[in-house]
C-alpha cells in the first residue's frame, strides 16, 4: 500500500482567514464566541452565542462559481484556494484524473434553506425559486462548488456525517490514495451557523443554556466540571492529501503524513456515541497504522463540552491511553465547528507538531469527575509531537479517528 | 409603465443578477455569447423578471425564443401589453 502525506492546508474559522489566523487565535488562547443575535433568530431558541467567521469578500471567485455558492460552500472554497495555493500544485496536477474533490458538511447551506422555504411558503408557488437554489442546498454543495471552481476530474465525494463529515471526508481520501485509486485529494469540510443547525442541539439539551448567553467567552468548557453543552461555531478546513510518490517527484513540502485511520458506529443511539465503541474506533485506527498507543504524543479530543459526549470519550480515552497521553480539545474557544471541525483541528495539530507545542483546553478550570485520570493540558504546553490522533464522533453514533505522524523518509 | 421604464427595468435585472456592467448591455447583444450567460443564468433572469414585473412568464412560451438582450425587451413589451389589454378587456366584460 502506499504512503500518504499531508502537502497543503487551508483554514477559515473565527479566527480568521488563513492557517496563520487559526495558529495565533490558538497561541494567544482567545475565544471565538460571541453573541449572534442577527443569526440565531429563531423563535423559541434560547442560545444566541455561536463562534462566527467574520466578513469576507466572496468576490475573489468568479461569478460563474460564486452564483451556486451558499455560505457554507463560499466557507469550504476559500479554504480551498488557501489549499491549493499551500500546497504549490499546479493546475494542471489539481485538474489532473487521479486527483480528487472529497469535501463534506452536515447539511446544504442552512441559510439557503431557510430561504428557499421561505419563498415557497410566502408565494406559495415554485416559479421564483431561483435555478441555484439547488446547488447551494444540496447535500454535497460544498464538494461540487469546490471541484467546479478548482476543475477537478477525479472523484468528487462528499460523506456527510453530522459532526464527523470532514473527518470521513479525510479518512476516505487517505483510502483512496493508499490504495492507488488517487494520486491527490483535496479533503475536508465547511460548516455554517445557522438557527436550525443550533436548534438541532438544543432541542436534545445538548446546546449551551440560554443562561451563557452573557458571558460567550466561557460558554463552551471541554471536559469541565461546569460544562453543560456545545457552542455552534462555523468555518472550513482543507487538507492536502498526496501520495508519498507524486509528493516526492514534485518535491513538494510535506507537513504530516496519515498512517491510520478508521470509522465506525456505536450501533446503541441515535445522537450519541458510547465509550466501548470510541475505544474500540480508536484501537482500530491504531492497529491501522500499526503504532501503539504508548507512541502517541498527543491526543486531539472531539470535546464539545456536552455532558454525556465528553465523559464517553474520556471514559475511552482512561481505557487506550491511561493518564499519561496528552489531550486537549480546541472546542472551547473555536466552538464546535461541527461539519468542518475535524478538517480544521487537524490543521491546528500540525501546525502544533510542527512548531512543538500543545495548545491548551480552553475553559477547561477543573476536569469533571467523569473526565478525570486523563493528563489534561490546560495550560500551553511545549512538547515534541511525532504522532497524534484527532477523534471526531457525531449523530448517528459515529466515529471516526485518523493517525498522523511527522513525516520521516 | 412605457418603454423606456420596461427597459430600464430589465436592465437592473441584468445589472443585478450577472453583475454586468450596464454600458455593455445593448439590443444586439447575445445573452450567451457576449454577455456571458448560460442556460441556468436564464432560468435567474426569468425568476428575476416575474419578481419585478410580476408576471408568472413560464406561461408564455415566447419567453423561450430569447436570444439577445433586445428580444428580451420586445417580449417583455409584448406580454406586459398582453396583459394590459386582457385586464381592459376584462373590465369592459363585468361593465356590460
Amino acid at each position: 500500500m502506499r504512503r500518504v502525506v499531508i502537502t497543503g492546508y487551508g483554514v477559515n474559522s473565527s479566527f480568521g482567514f488563513g492557517a496563520d489566523s487559526l495558529q495565533k487565535g490558538l497561541e494567544q488562547n482567545r475565544s471565538g464566541i460571541r453573541r449572534a443575535d442577527e443569526l440565531l433568530e429563531c423563535g423559541g431558541l434560547q442560545c444566541k452565542i455561536a463562534a462566527c467567521v467574520g466578513e469576507y469578500n466572496i468576490n475573489v471567485i468568479p461569478r460563474q462559481y460564486r452564483r451556486s455558492m451558499g455560505r457554507v460552500a463560499h466557507l469550504g472554497a476559500l479554504a480551498a484556494l488557501e489549499a491549493v495555493e499551500h500546497c504549490g500544485a499546479t493546475p494542471a496536477m489539481i485538474s489532473a484524473p487521479r486527483t480528487g474533490c472529497i469535501m463534506s458538511s452536515t447539511m446544504g447551506s442552512a441559510s439557503e434553506l431557510h430561504a428557499t422555504f421561505d419563498t415557497i411558503f410566502t408565494e406559495k408557488s415554485m416559479s421564483s425559486v431561483s435555478g441555484m437554489q439547488f446547488f447551494k442546498c444540496a447535500s454535497h454543495t460544498v464538494a461540487m462548488n469546490v471541484a467546479q471552481m478548482l476543475g477537478i476530474h477525479g472523484s468528487v465525494l462528499s460523506p456527510s456525517a453530522a459532526c464527523a463529515s470532514s473527518m470521513q471526508a479525510i479518512g476516505l481520501g487517505f483510502q483512496l490514495i493508499r490504495g492507488g485509486i488517487l494520486d491527490m485529494a483535496l479533503c475536508g469540510g465547511a460548516e455554517e451557523v445557522n438557527s436550525m443547525v443550533v436548534g438541532s442541539f438544543e432541542s436534545i439539551f445538548a446546546a449551551a443554556p440560554g443562561a451563557r448567553n452573557d458571558n460567550p467567552e466561557t460558554a463552551s468548557r471541554p471536559f469541565d466540571l461546569q460544562r453543560d453543552g456545545l457552542v455552534c461555531g462555523e468555518g472550513a478546513g482543507v487538507i492536502v492529501l498526496e501520495s508519498l510518490d507524486s509528493a516526492l517527484a514534485r518535491n513538494a513540502a510535506i507537513f504530516g503524513e496519515v498512517v491510520g485511520y478508521n470509522t465506525s458506529a456505536s450501533g446503541s443511539h441515535i445522537s450519541q456515541s458510547d465509550s466501548t465503541s470510541i475505544r474500540d474506533c480508536i484501537n482500530a485506527a491504531l492497529c491501522d497504522a500499526n503504532i501503539s498507543s504508548r507512541e502517541i504524543d498527543y491526543v486531539s479530543a472531539h470535546a464539545t463540552g456536552t455532558v454525556q459526549g465528553d465523559a464517553s470519550e474520556a471514559d475511552a480515552l482512561c481505557q487506550v491511553f491511561g493518564g499519561n497521553t496528552p489531550v486537549s480539545s480546541l472546542k472551547g474557544g473555536l466552538g464546535h465547528t461541527m461539519g468542518a471541525s475535524g478538517a480544521i483541528e487537524l490543521a491546528a495539530c500540525l501546525m502544533m507538531m510542527r512548531d512543538g507545542v500543545i495548545y491548551p483546553t480552553r475553559n477547561l478550570e477543573q476536569p469533571a469527575e467523569d473526565c478525570s485520570g486523563l493528563n489534561h493540558i490546560q495550560q500551553q504546553t511545549s512538547a515534541e509531537i511525532n504522532c497524534f490522533i484527532k477523534n471526531c464522533f457525531a449523530f448517528g453514533g459515529i466515529n471516526a479517528v485518523l493517525v498522523c505522524r511527522r513525516f520521516n523518509a | 409603465m412605457t418603454d423606456c421604464d420596461i427597459r430600464s427595468k430589465i436592465k437592473e435585472v441584468f445589472v443585478k443578477n450577472f453583475e454586468l456592467d450596464e454600458n455593455k448591455i445593448q439590443d444586439d447583444k447575445l445573452l450567451f455569447d457576449d454577455l456571458g450567460l448560460d442556460s441556468l443564468d436564464i432560468v435567474d433572469l426569468i425568476v428575476g423578471l416575474q419578481r419585478v414585473f410580476k408576471i408568472d412568464l413560464r406561461k408564455y412560451s415566447e419567453i423561450k425564443s430569447i436570444r439577445t438582450f433586445g428580444d428580451v425587451c420586445n417580449v417583455m413589451n409584448k406580454i406586459i401589453n398582453e396583459q394590459k389589454t386582457d385586464g381592459m378587456n376584462k373590465t369592459s366584460d363585468e361593465q356590460k
